[in-house]
């Protein structure tokens, strides 16, 4: 993990025999076949986005109309409603993924039995298709041959079977717990590996001055952990904002809207109702969204460079 | 630290079980459902061990269904796509880790910038530039978008391999009269093999379960991968539960096998990464 602060160092070593002036621009040589590929296929999409957020498109005919389409999804109440069902998600997901991902590999790392074979056994709804993953999910709250409705009927839970998808507030717990389900491993992962470079000595000095276990926990543990759990939940929030696979699988934003995140909304502006200009314009906000945030990821990530460098 | 008491082992061991039972019961749950015969897939309460479990689902799928072409299709384009962005990583981050490059870390932003990029804004206008370019419902429409989106990971991941190995190797290689191309080929890749295997893992988990992309980018059942195949079904009017199942488990089993032999591997390559970027 020493080399996990790094970001933008990477030709720190330039090589410094004779022949690098020579063959300088070589370099570029080996850069220009990724390069190309993905101004073709990232660039000129994401301009196209751009381009399309300012036309309407009727069938093989656009016109462009300025702010028209952005001027319309700010005026819908059903952007703003999704803006509110992705602020929800994204940040119980998020803290969820992020208290259990620690708790859980706290716990990994005080065992010494098996340690591997869990390990990997925790990552498998991570590693498995999020599709595979809600599909699966979505057979367990059937509502009237799921084993979820089973489980908490014969544990008195619920006194009928809850239809887990069909209404609204149940429905966003649903979605959002498969996105918990999903999503903890990652940060388990990470939380491991950082919970391995913290030299024991701090821990041994600690035992000696008696502190315990929540001492050891608060003092210890989680001031070294700190950057890499604010680097992750970063990661973390980029990724869920963004995420589509369980909601198109589960709900596909429904019902009443109640899952309809701004990724669902923009799926269903394009193909469902056809109106690809908003989409886009519902797009480049939600990537508007994200910068923010990948903004804060490169920040905070190059001062832990500075730190490493002190 | 690891000095707990007996008492805290069997909390912290309780702990752990109950975390792992959530983490793998929906799969027990796909396994189950899976081999149940159809006439005990809707059975109350619901069997949670059968005396009758059978192939009988999978047979379905793979004879009256098309899931052998769907899982064929899976593999095409995860393979191509490994194929494609490994090999222009491969030499992205040679250039990367060999030579002064200008502007090095604005590039690497770049890269960083195209990974966090939301797949369902770029959706659009790959929906719109592969219907001009009569792209749809093509293998070839798929391995651009996947590699799109696992090359800048690839690159990322195998400057970090390819940094490890000291550049005196180059340099003794170039004395000796190999060329820059001849020196990777033959003298960096063998030694970052197990880099390159890691990302080509990590290409072709991610192509394989990748799936808003073949939702909008195939429309002929014929050219559906796993994954919009199983959700094809979920759209059906009566679900048979036990095939969606089986073909969830032909979709996972072998995302599990390929995790379970190379998880270090992956996981080492992962944490460098994820947390770089």
């Amino acid at each position: 993990m020493s080399n996990t602060t790094t970001t933008t160092n990477i030709p720190a070593r330039a090589w410094t025999g004779r022949g690098l002036a020579r063959e300088r621009w070589h370099g570029y040589l080996f850069l220009a076949p990724t390069l190309l590929f993905l101004a073709a296929v990232i660039v000129l999409p994401l301009f196209h986005a751009f381009w399309t957020s300012f036309q309407r498109i009727r069938g093989l005919n656009s016109t462009f109309v300025g702010f028209a389409n952005y001027v319309r999804v700010l005026e819908d109440e059903a952007f703003w409603h999704s803006l509110r069902v992705s602020l929800g998600f994204v940040s119980i997901s998020v803290v969820a993924h992020v208290v259990l991902g620690l708790l859980l590999a706290l716990a990994l790392n005080k065992i010494t039995f098996a340690r591997t074979a869990l390990r990997v056994l925790f990552l498998t709804p991570w590693m498995v298709a999020a599709a595979v993953g809600a599909t699966i999910w979505l057979w367990l709250l059937e509502p009237q041959f799921g084993v979820i409705n089973y489980i908490l009927q014969s544990a008195g839970l619920i006194s009928a079977p809850v239809a887990w998808l069909g209404t609204p507030g149940t429905a966003f717990a649903a979605v959002t717990t498969v996105e918990i389900w999903r999503g903890v491993p990652f940060i388990m992962l990470l939380t491991l590996a950082g919970l391995q470079t913290i030299p024991a000595e701090q821990y041994e000095a600690a035992e000696i001055d008696g502190a315990t276990t929540w001492q050891k926990f608060r003092f210890i543990t989680l001031p070294n952990l700190k950057y890499l759990l604010v680097v992750a939940s970063t990661l973390d929030i980029i990724n869920v904002v963004r995420h589509y696979d369980i909601i198109g699988i589960m709900t596909g934003g429904g019902p009443a809207g109640a899952t309809e995140v701004l990724p669902a909304l923009l799926y269903n502006t394009a193909f469902r109702a056809n109106r690809f200009g908003e989409a886009a314009a519902i797009g480049v906000l939600l990537l508007l969204m994200v910068l923010i945030f990948a903004a804060m990821y490169l920040r905070i990530t190059r001062v832990g460079q500075e730190d490493d460098r002190r | 630290m690891n000095r707990t008491s007996p008492l805290g082992q069997a909390g912290l061991w309780i702990a752990i079980l109950i975390a792992a039972v959530v983490t793998v019961f929906p799969f027990y749950w796909m396994l189950n459902t899976a081999l149940k015969p159809q006439s005990e897939v809707f059975l109350s309460p619901p069997a949670f061990y059968s005396a009758n479990w059978s192939l009988e689902a999978f047979r379905t799928l793979l004879v009256e269904r098309p899931f052998a072409r769907y899982f064929l299709n899976s593999l095409i384009v995860s393979l191509g796509s490994t194929l494609l962005s490994v090999a222009l990583a491969t030499f992205a981050a040679y250039g990367f880790t060999r030579f002064h490059i200008k502007g090095a870390g604005a590039l690497i932003v770049f890269l960083l910038f195209t990974k966090m990029l939301p797949e369902t804004l770029l959706i659009i206008p790959y929906f719109r530039l592969m219907s001009e370019l009569g792209l749809i419902n093509s293998h070839l429409s798929l391995i651009l978008a996947y590699s799109s989106f696992a090359l800048p990971f690839s690159v990322w991941m195998l400057i970090g391999f390819f940094r490890s190995i000291p550049l005196e190797i180059d340099e003794a290689a170039i004395v000796d009269g190999a060329s820059r191309i001849t020196t990777l080929w033959r003298v960096i890749l063998p030694l970052a093999r197990p880099g390159l295997v890691a990302v080509a893992l990590f290409t072709f988990l991610i192509s394989w379960n990748a799936y808003v992309w073949a939702l909008v980018l195939t429309t002929d059942p014929s050219m559906f991968v796993l994954s919009v195949g199983i959700a094809n079904m979920v759209g059906e009017y009566r679900v048979q539960w036990n095939e969606l199942m089986a073909a969830a488990m032909i979709a996972a089993v072998p995302v599990m096998v390929m995790f379970a032999f190379l998880e270090r591997h992956l996981v080492n390559a992962l944490t460098a990464g994820a947390v770089k970027g």
